[in-house]
């Protein structure tokens, strides 16, 4: 839209208003805002503002002020002292005159503002400017500031005063502080400002005193919002000069609790203070509120409250209540008077008001709050108390008792039916509110440990006899809360063993009656919870597991009972040996008739494999161990035909439809070639499953100078690694576009690298090395790939050494083969990085390997190929270049001549790295890549005599070096520095400096 | 060092008092039992209508004795989370976390949780912190969201 011209007379801008402030597209809006805002500026401004004043309309008369706000602020400094007083008084009287022809009370509220803006700037003209207005408002007219008599009692005029006027003072009292609140305190330019706005001090006690105790107009609320803004100034403020006399004040607004119309206010008030400034209340302020809190009145909304937490006077009691508690917390904790007492019964009913968690009872989650920082409060001085003499904490303990059972009551889950009627919020309160009482009691655990568990023990057996499944749920929801506090002790054992012991297994298979849903869940996650009790009570196990698989095949269950079945198989593996077959069996029912969400069926092969890796005798390990394979080859073996042999395709049958997993029905059923895919990648991650489940949990010594330990002795473990390699080998070449096959299979190797005894997924390391040099460059993922060799790399080195250098020697040209394929360095980062971290370790450990590759030009590739990342722009591959150059530079071996090719390579590159550094330092390299880069530098400048040299070269070449901002000076200082310093940690500082100087001073962080 | 406790006593009130949905943030406890107001244990859940909806995921927030002069340390770890913008040691890339970019003693626990979680589906491709993630990130956003579907799945809220 075009910019609208100025408009040329009064009654076009009036019209202007008018459509400022009607129906308007934001358009339009904005376009006339925009032409009224260059009116205020122009000179024209104060003119405009004096006319528009007298307007009759509200509207009118409200920009009006807003034009002076606009003008003070702009122009303050251009009006002469004579200027502002005429303007001061002219403001006061156009106050009066709109107090008095009936003008909008938002009108008034900005012209006390106006004042306000006024005093800021001109606050020596006028320094008790309430006192002004007041006397103004008092004779009913504006008058000079000299006319003001000194010896003028304030609360004399303010009691002349009839409500309107008083309400206009309060108005801009209580703008007086917030706008000259909004200043910088700290400032200079503000500072006197300050010091006369408490000044006024007296006159604001004078006022509100006064104004506290006039229900007419309004006027006290508005007092107490008032004292409210001057309490929030006073903290910021903290001089006793302010803070002594609006103490006074307290008392008066404390009377404001028992009118019905103020409560509310008075409520909002009181609750703020004591939230955000307790210490302003004075001990016999806390005395007061606390006979206050004592008395029929509290009663009565304590009453209402507890009865419905909308009630809206009843909430506000009960905020107000638990300020004050929160404020108190420390001497009700200690307190053992009846009234202290009388007070803390309350608070622990607040825990049980009518109806369900959120959304009908608000108060239980702040009164939770409370009690949270209540028992937080007894667990410090029980730590830290050194007199020993707690006669308070029977009561304290009492208290939480209560607490503990109104808790446990709160979370009992609604009928089901209710809570389908919830919102989302509502149920994610609901868990979020669960989840701060299950928090709350591991505070309480820490003072009452077996009492505690002892008592849900007792609640659980309780209700579990009268069959009041939300109790039992709920005691079973407390007891795992508790779990990970509950150490390995006879004494919990005992309280859980009589959980166990109960007809809580038969209960949770619904052996006789059916249960709710979320008590199976609860209960099934308790006894994950407890897995460490399983192990020490093997007796129990089997009875847990059972109930566990047959709630596999459950679409809310399964994939909880999955992880517990995981968790509980894997730690106690060894006790479970025996049981592999039964397992491995219940696992083929269980697959024969449905399928299984794919992540629930890896949890229960990793169990089963964790289970195999413990039996002691390695036939039988071997045995099951194929048993449970055979159901991965032939997935596997159905996938490769599917794709080869789409006909056979049969979705009626769960061997196929579990290549299903990912199809939801809008979409169209996918091919046979989808199909036969989705097969072979739940194949493989089961495989991978398995490999992570036989990971030995125990640590093995591993002798380093042993022969080849790695090629198994036992033929039929030989046998079933050359199948799993087979195995994956043939799911490569069919499926081999996907990456996620790719990234799998990488995923099975690195679970054998870690493992330092013969096992099915601890290959040779022959085959693993040719695994990798076949890989062509077309591999998807071949990134992961490398970043997996480099994994295998280490495990080498943890290894025996005999034939390390043999495999390094095959890989290495394989990873520098594939760099050189690569069109650009940085156009796979991830293979970019991991391919020269790669040759980085073989280096550091194996430099003879790296220094004898041929043919010779691959290492110079290799080397002007790190040079490049080191110029580019992405971080991840130049940190590794940075890193291989930092090894490179201080490689040290004990061979001569092999010491001798590494220096003539140096020699040869020194100056080409050199470069390549400054130039980053010299402005090129981005600020969070200087530590990184500063590596290098402090490794050449230790080792390499012919470093300044070098450094020297690209400093100086101004065709060289990128920055034309750091002076001769700059550079010759910074090469002294980083010289003089020989390597030294400061090193990084002096780089820093020196990258912001070539960078340029206006350089902020963000570039 | 008492600075660091007081504000961190504000927190926890705060957090307490005000806290988005979903998400969880507490003190760790030491074997007594006794709250180490240090070492923050959080859950983050996935934002509505994006690919990482349905998630939870574990965050631990490690204050220095400095804070909050210096910010706090983020980790995601065990395994550490596929993303961009976290390390492979776990620790979370995002400039409100680094004292030399956009680090704010008044920065809240709150504003750094609700910030890790539009990092999760807002990556920030200027700081990779992780290979694997970025890479995929860039070059095939297909497979990038699958990965991540996954993830969600194994991290699936209660």
């Amino acid at each position: 839209m075009e910019p609208l011209p100025l408009p040329t007379t009064l009654e076009e801008v009036q019209r202007l208003i008018q459509a400022l402030y009607s129906q308007n597209t934001p358009e339009t809006i904005t376009a006339i805002q925009e032409v009224l805002q260059r009116l205020q500026k122009s000179d024209q401004g104060w003119q405009l503002a004096k006319s528009l004043v007298e307007s009759p309309q509200d509207n009118i008369k409200f920009f009006a002020a807003l034009t002076l706000i606009v003008k003070l602020n702009r122009e303050s400094a251009n009006l002469s002292e004579d200027a502002a007083k005429e303007l001061l008084q002219n403001i006061v009287q156009w106050l009066l005159d709109s107090m008095n022809n009936g003008t909008a009370n938002f009108v008034i509220k900005k012209l006390c503002s106006a004042l306000v803006t006024h005093f800021i700037y001109f606050s020596q003209l006028w320094p008790k400017c309430l006192r002004q207005l007041v006397y103004c408002l008092d004779i009913g007219r504006s008058v000079p500031v000299e006319a003001l008599d000194e010896a003028l009692q304030t609360n004399a005029v303010v009691g002349n005063l009839d409500s309107r006027k008083m309400w206009v003072a309060i108005q801009f009292a209580t703008a007086l502080v917030e706008e000259v609140g909004k200043t910088d305190m700290n400032s200079a330019k503000f500072l006197q400002v300050h010091d006369r706005l408490v000044g006024n001090t007296l006159d604001v006690i004078s006022l509100l005193d006064r104004g506290l105790t006039r229900t007419e107009e309004g006027c006290s609320q508005v007092s107490l919002v008032c004292f409210q803004a001057w309490i929030l100034y006073a903290q910021r403020a903290t001089t006793e000069n302010l803070t002594t006399p609006l103490k006074t004040l307290v008392g008066p607004a404390m009377n404001c609790f028992l009118i019905e119309d103020l409560f509310q206010e008075t409520a909002g008030l009181f609750t703020d203070v004591l939230q955000n400034y307790s210490t302003f209340f004075t001990d016999a302020h806390y005395a007061d509120l606390s006979s206050l809190f004592d008395s029929q009145w509290a009663a009565q909304l304590y009453n209402q409250l507890r009865e419905d937490t909308n009630d809206q006077d009843g909430m506000s009691f009960g905020l107000l209540l638990l300020a004050y508690g929160d404020a108190k917390v420390h001497d009700l904790m200690t307190s053992t008077d009846e009234v202290s007492q009388r007070l803390l019964d309350r608070l622990v009913g607040l825990l049980a008001a009518n109806g369900y968690l959120v959304g009908e009872d608000n108060i239980f989650v702040p009164t939770l709050e409370f009690w949270s920082t209540f028992v937080e409060c007894v667990v410090d001085s029980s730590f830290s108390d050194e007199t020993g003499t707690q006669s308070w904490r029977p009561y304290a303990d009492q208290h939480l008792k209560n607490v503990v059972i109104n808790s446990w009551r709160k979370i009992q889950w609604p009928p089901a039916e209710t809570f389908a009627e919830w919102d989302s919020s509502e149920r994610v309160g609901f868990g979020d509110a669960r989840k701060d009482v299950a928090d709350m009691l591991q505070s309480i655990f820490t003072l009452n440990g077996v009492t505690l568990v002892s008592f849900f023990v007792d609640l659980f057996l309780q209700s579990l006899q009268t069959q009041a499944w939300a109790e039992v749920e709920g005691s079973e929801f407390c007891l795992g809360a508790l779990s990970d506090c509950v150490t390995e002790n006879p004494e919990y054992d005992r309280e859980l063993s009589r959980i166990f012991s109960s007809p809580f297994f038969d209960l949770l298979s619904e052996a006789q009656v059916p249960i709710p849903l979320r008590l199976r869940q609860t209960g099934l996650s308790l006894i994950e919870r407890y897995c460490e009790y399983f192990e020490r009570h093997s007796e129990y196990l089997p009875h847990a597991l059972n109930l566990l698989f047959a709630a596999v095949g459950d679409s809310v269950l399964g994939g909880p009972s999955a992880r517990s079945i995981s968790t509980l198989c894997s730690s106690c593996r060894s006790i479970l040996t025996g049981e592999a077959a039964a397992f491995i069996r219940h696992y083929q029912t269980i697959r024969s008739g449905q399928v299984l969400d794919s992540i629930a069926e890896e949890k229960i092969v990793h169990a089963i494999a964790s289970i195999i890796q413990a039996i002691p005798q390695e036939d039988v390990r071997l045995a099951m161990f194929e048993d449970l394979y055979q159901f991965i080859k032939q997935d596997v073996e159905r996938a490769v035909q599917l794709k080869a042999q789409p006909g056979i395709l049969n979705l009626a049958d769960p061997n196929f439809s579990r290549g299903l997993e990912n199809w939801s029905s809008p979409q169209p059923v996918p091919g046979p070639d989808e199909i036969a895919l989705q097969i072979a990648l739940r194949a493989l991650r089961c495989l991978s499953s398995m490999a992570k489940g036989l990971q030995d949990t125990k640590d093995h010594v591993v002798e380093l100078d042993a022969e080849n330990q790695q090629a198994p002795t036992n033929g039929r473990l030989a046998n079933t690694q050359s199948d799993i390699i087979n195995l994956m080998a043939g799911v490569q070449s069919t499926f081999g576009a996907s990456g996620e096959v790719v990234e799998t299979i990488c995923n099975i190797f690195r679970a054998g690298f870690s493992e330092t005894e013969p096992g099915p997924f601890v290959f040779p390391a022959e085959v693993v090395t040719q695994f990798f040099v076949r890989q062509p460059f077309a591999t998807p993922r071949l990134g992961t790939l490398l970043s997996t060799a480099c994994s295998f790399v280490g495990s080498l080195y943890r290894g025996p050494r005999m034939y390390v250098p043999n495999h390094l020697a095959q890989l290495l040209p394989w990873v520098i083969n594939t760099l050189q394929t690569l069109p650009e360095p940085e156009s796979d980062v991830e293979i970019s990085q991991n391919g020269i971290v790669l040759v980085d370790r073989i280096m550091g450990r194996y430099p003879s390997v790296v220094f004898q590759l041929q043919p010779p030009q691959l290492l110079e590739f290799f080397f002007l190929f790190t040079l490049k990342v080191l110029n580019g722009k992405e971080p991840l591959p130049k940190g590794a270049a940075a890193d291989f150059w930092s090894g490179f530079i201080s490689l040290k071996t004990e061979d001569p001549a092999l010491q001798n090719t590494i220096a003539n390579a140096m020699a040869h590159l020194g100056p080409l790295f050199a470069r390549t550094l400054m130039q980053n330092i010299g402005g090129n390299a981005a600020r969070s890549e200087l530590d990184k880069l500063s590596d290098p530098l402090k490794k050449l400048v230790a080792s390499q005599a012919r470093a300044q040299a070098w450094l020297e070269q690209v400093l100086f070449d101004e065709g060289a070096f990128p920055s034309a901002q750091a002076s001769h000076e700059e550079k010759m200082v910074f090469l002294k520095k980083v010289m003089a310093l020989r390597g030294g940690r400061m090193t990084n500082q002096v780089v820093r400096e020196f990258w912001l100087a070539c960078r340029g001073s206006n350089f902020t962080y963000a570039s | 060092m008492a600075l660091c406790q007081n504000r961190l006593q504000e927190e926890r009130k705060q957090w307490r008092k005000d806290h988005p949905f979903g998400f969880y943030a507490r003190p760790q406890k030491n074997a007594l039992g006794v709250l180490d107001l240090k070492i923050w244990e959080c859950g983050i859940p996935g934002k509505e209508k994006t690919i990482w909806e349905g998630g939870l995921f574990k965050l631990t927030v490690t204050f220095p004795d400095e804070y909050p002069t210096k910010p706090p340390k983020c980790n995601m770890f065990v395994p550490p989370l596929f993303h961009p913008n976290v390390y492979p040691s776990g620790t979370v890339c995002l400039s409100i976390l680094n004292e030399e970019e956009a680090w704010r003693p008044a920065i809240t626990v709150k504003q750094i949780l609700l910030g890790v979680q539009d990092l999760l589906n807002d990556p920030n491709p200027e700081s990779p912190a992780q290979a694997e993630a970025y890479n995929l990130f860039k070059k095939d956003r297909v497979e990038y969201e699958k990965r991540i579907k996954r993830i969600v799945r194994e991290n699936a809220a209660p």
